[in-house]
C-alpha cells in the first residue's frame, strides 16, 4: 500500500508537466502575443523584435518549455506582465480565496445532499423523496452563473443589499500582502453567495447518485441483519448504510473537481473576486504566458492531488480495498 | 369454438384442443417505448424540447422584432406591451433576442454533441475490437483530454479559434465543445465493445466469414446504442451550458449573433436598475436544460430499467 502511495505521488509530476506542455503549446498557438499588449501604443516593429528577443519569445517553443522548467527548479515561475509582479506571488496571493470557496462550496453540496438523500432513499417514492429528487433535478440543471445571479437578486438587490454583490475580505491570516482587508464576518458576508452558487450543482448530482446508492445499500443482507439485532435506526443508517454508499459516490465526487474548477472560474467572475480563476482567465485572454503557466501549473497540481486524495479515501472507507497488494 | 374452460369436444368425443394464443412478445424497443409513455417526467421534458424546436425553427416569424437592431431612443425600456419583455442597453428587444437565442442554443448543443458522436464512436468501436496499439494510442489521446477540466480546455481551444460573431464563430464554438467531449462517447462505446467482443457469438461470425468492419456494425455497435442514446441526450444539456458559460466569459459567440450567455453577462451591471434584463436569459437556458435533463432521465430509464 505505502509503496502504491509512493508511486502514485511520483506519478504526479509527469502528469502536471504533460498538463503544462500542453497549456504552453496551446497558449503559443493563439493569435498575437503579450508584446503588442506590453507595448501598447507605443508599438513599433522595432521594439516588437527586441521586446521578444528580451523575453525569449523567438526561440523555439520547445527550447522556451526547457528554460521555464528550469526556472521553475530555482523557484522562480517568471513574472507576469499583466501586473508586473513575480507569478508566484500572485499565486500565493490567490489561492486561498479559490480554496476557501471551492472547499466551502463541497462543504454547502455535502450538507444538502447527505440529508437530502437519506430522506429519499428512507421514505422512497412518497412526496418527500418526490420533493428531494425534483429539486436535486432543478439544481443540475441551472448553470452556475445564473443561480448567482438570482442569489445577487435575492440578496443584494433585494433584501436592502444584506450581502455584497462583488470584491473580497480576507480570512485573517490568509493574506500574504502587506495590504489587504481582513475579517471573520467579512469573509464569510463575501464567500457566502458563491460558495451557494457553486455548490448546489454539486448538491444536485451527489444528491441523485447518493440516494441510488444507499436504496441499494438499504436492501442489502447485512443492513437486514443489523436491524434484526435491533441496532437503532440512527446507527444503521449513519454508521452502516450511508458509509457503504459514500464510497462508488466519493469516486464521482473526485470526477466532479473538473467541473469545479471551471465552475470556480465563472463564479469567481461573476463576483468579482481575487482569486485563481480570474487570474487563469485574465491571463488566457491578455496572452500572458508566464501567468498562464503558473496558473496551469497550480490547477493541474490541485486536479492531480485531489484524484490521489479521492482514491486514497476510497480505501479508506473500505477496508477491503487496499492497492498495490 | 368451446371456450378456454370447457374441455373441448369434437363430434366424435375426440379432444379439439385449440391452440393457444401466443403472445406476441415485444422487441426491446417497443418495450423501451412503452416505458417511456408512461414516464411523466420523460414526456413533460420531451414537451419542453419539442416546444423548443417550434420556436428555433419559427424564430423569424416568432420574434415581434429583429433582435440585432438596436434603437438607441428606446434603451432600458420597462416590459410593456410593445416590448413584453423590455429592451436592452443597445435598445434591443429582448424578446426578439431570446427567440432567436434559442436557435443558437440548439444548434449548437445539438451539433456539437453529434459531432462528438460521430467521431468518438468510430474511435471507441476501432480501439476496443482491435486492441493492441491502437488501444492504447488512442486512449492515450484521449485520456490527455479528460486529463483537462472541461472549462479549462474549452476556455483555451476558444481562445486559440478566436471568436467571431455569425456562423464563423457559432461553428468554432461547436467545434470547441465537440473536441471536449470525444473521449466520452469512444470511452463508452470502447467499454461496450469490449464486454461484448469475446461473446461466442462473434467467434461465430468470425468462423463463418463475416468480415471485421460488419460484425462491427451489425453486431456490436446494437449493444452500445442505449447508452449512447442517453448519453447524447444528457450531453445536450451539458453542451448548452458549456455555451452559455463559453459566452457568459465572453468567448462564445459575438455579439451582435444573440446569446443568452452574452445577454446574461452583458446586463449583469445593470441588476440594481434593471434585474429583468439579466434574469430572462437565465430562465432561457434553465428551462432548456432542464427539458433536455428530464427527458434523457426518462430516457435512460426507459431503455434499461436496471440503471434505475
Amino acid at each position: 500500500m505505502r509503496i502504491y502511495i509512493l508511486r502514485r505521488l511520483l506519478g504526479i509530476i509527469p502528469t502536471v508537466l504533460m498538463i503544462t506542455l500542453v497549456v504552453f503549446v496551446m497558449m503559443r498557438s493563439i493569435p498575437g502575443d503579450p508584446v503588442v499588449a506590453l507595448l501598447g501604443d507605443a508599438y513599433t516593429e522595432e521594439d516588437a523584435i527586441k521586446t521578444r528577443e528580451a523575453y525569449g519569445l523567438n526561440k523555439p517553443i520547445a527550447i522556451q518549455y526547457l528554460i521555464w522548467l528550469g526556472r521553475l527548479a530555482q523557484g522562480d515561475w517568471g513574472t507576469s506582465i499583466l501586473s508586473g509582479r513575480p507569478v508566484l506571488q500572485d499565486v500565493l496571493f490567490r489561492l486561498p480565496v479559490t480554496l476557501e470557496l471551492i472547499v466551502l462550496s463541497m462543504v454547502v453540496a455535502l450538507v444538502i445532499a447527505i440529508p437530502a438523500a437519506i430522506i429519499g432513499a428512507k421514505r422512497q417514492n412518497t412526496w418527500a423523496d418526490y420533493s428531494a429528487t425534483s429539486v436535486a433535478m432543478i439544481g443540475v440543471s441551472i448553470p452556475e452563473f445564473f443561480l448567482g445571479v438570482l442569489l445577487l437578486l435575492t440578496f443584494s438587490v433585494g433584501l436592502k443589499g444584506a450581502l455584497p454583490s462583488s470584491g473580497w475580505v480576507y480570512l485573517p491570516g490568509t493574506c500574504t500582502s502587506v495590504v489587504c482587508a481582513a475579517g471573520l464576518v467579512g469573509n464569510l458576508q463575501h464567500v457566502l453567495m458563491p460558495a451557494i452558487a457553486l455548490g448546489v450543482g454539486r448538491a444536485a448530482i451527489l444528491t441523485r447518485l447518493l440516494r441510488s446508492n444507499l436504496l441499494e445499500v438499504i436492501r442489502t443482507e447485512y443492513v437486514t441483519t443489523a436491524r434484526a439485532k435491533g441496532l437503532g435506526e440512527r446507527s444503521v443508517v449513519l454508521k452502516h448504510s450511508l458509509k457503504n454508499a459514500l464510497i462508488p459516490t466519493i469516486t464521482v465526487m473526485g470526477l466532479q473537481v473538473g467541473f469545479l474548477i471551471g465552475g470556480a472560474i465563472v463564479v469567481e467572475t461573476l463576483f468579482a473576486m481575487p482569486g485563481l480563476g480570474t487570474y487563469g482567465i485574465d491571463a488566457i485572454i491578455a496572452r500572458d504566458y508566464q501567468q498562464v503557466q503558473g496558473f496551469a501549473l497550480v490547477t493541474a497540481f490541485a486536479f492531480v492531488v485531489i484524484n490521489l486524495l479521492v482514491d486514497l479515501t476510497y480505501s479508506l472507507l473500505d477496508p477491503r480495498i487496499r492497492y498495490g497488494s | 369454438m368451446s371456450s378456454v374452460h370447457e374441455i373441448p369436444v369434437g363430434a366424435v368425443g375426440e379432444l379439439v384442443l385449440e391452440r393457444p394464443a401466443v403472445a406476441r412478445s415485444e422487441s426491446p424497443f417497443a418495450q423501451g417505448v412503452r416505458r417511456l409513455r408512461r414516464s411523466t417526467t420523460a414526456l413533460v421534458g420531451l414537451a419542453v424540447v419539442l416546444l423548443l424546436l417550434v420556436v428555433a425553427i419559427f424564430a423569424d416569424v416568432l420574434a415581434p422584432q429583429s433582435p440585432i437592431t438596436s434603437d438607441q431612443t428606446k434603451t432600458f425600456q420597462r416590459p410593456s406591451w410593445a416590448y413584453p419583455l423590455g429592451t436592452d442597453q443597445l435598445g434591443r428587444d429582448m424578446l426578439s433576442r431570446i427567440i432567436h437565442g434559442t436557435r443558437i442554443s440548439l444548434a449548437v448543443g445539438v451539433s456539437s454533441v453529434l459531432l462528438a458522436l460521430l467521431a468518438g464512436v468510430p474511435l471507441g468501436l476501432i480501439a476496443g475490437y482491435y486492441g493492441g496499439r491502437i488501444d492504447t494510442g488512442v486512449m492515450r489521446v484521449m485520456d490527455l483530454i479528460l486529463a483537462f477540466p472541461i472549462y479549462l480546455l474549452a476556455i483555451i481551444l476558444m481562445v486559440i479559434f478566436t471568436p467571431t460573431a455569425g456562423l464563423l464563430g457559432t461553428i468554432k464554438v461547436v467545434g470547441a465543445i465537440a473536441i471536449v467531449r470525444i473521449p466520452i462517447y469512444a470511452r463508452l462505446v470502447r467499454g461496450s465493445v469490449l464486454s461484448v467482443k469475446e461473446k461466442e457469438y462473434i467467434e461465430a461470425c468470425r468462423a463463418v466469414g463475416v468480415r471485421d468492419p460488419w460484425i462491427i456494425v451489425r453486431h456490436i455497435l446494437p449493444n452500445c446504442l442505449a447508452p449512447i442514446i442517453v448519453t447524447t441526450t444528457l450531453g445536450i444539456a451539458t453542451s448548452i451550458i458549456v455555451e452559455a458559460t463559453l459566452s457568459f466569459l465572453g468567448l462564445g459567440t459575438q455579439p451582435p449573433t444573440p446569446s443568452w450567455g452574452w445577454d446574461l453577462k452583458a446586463n449583469v451591471s445593470f441588476i440594481h436598475d434593471y434585474f429583468w434584463l439579466s434574469l430572462f436569459p437565465g430562465l432561457a437556458i434553465f428551462v432548456t436544460v432542464l427539458g433536455f435533463n428530464l427527458f434523457g432521465d426518462g430516457l435512460r430509464d426507459a431503455l434499461d430499467p436496471r440503471l434505475k
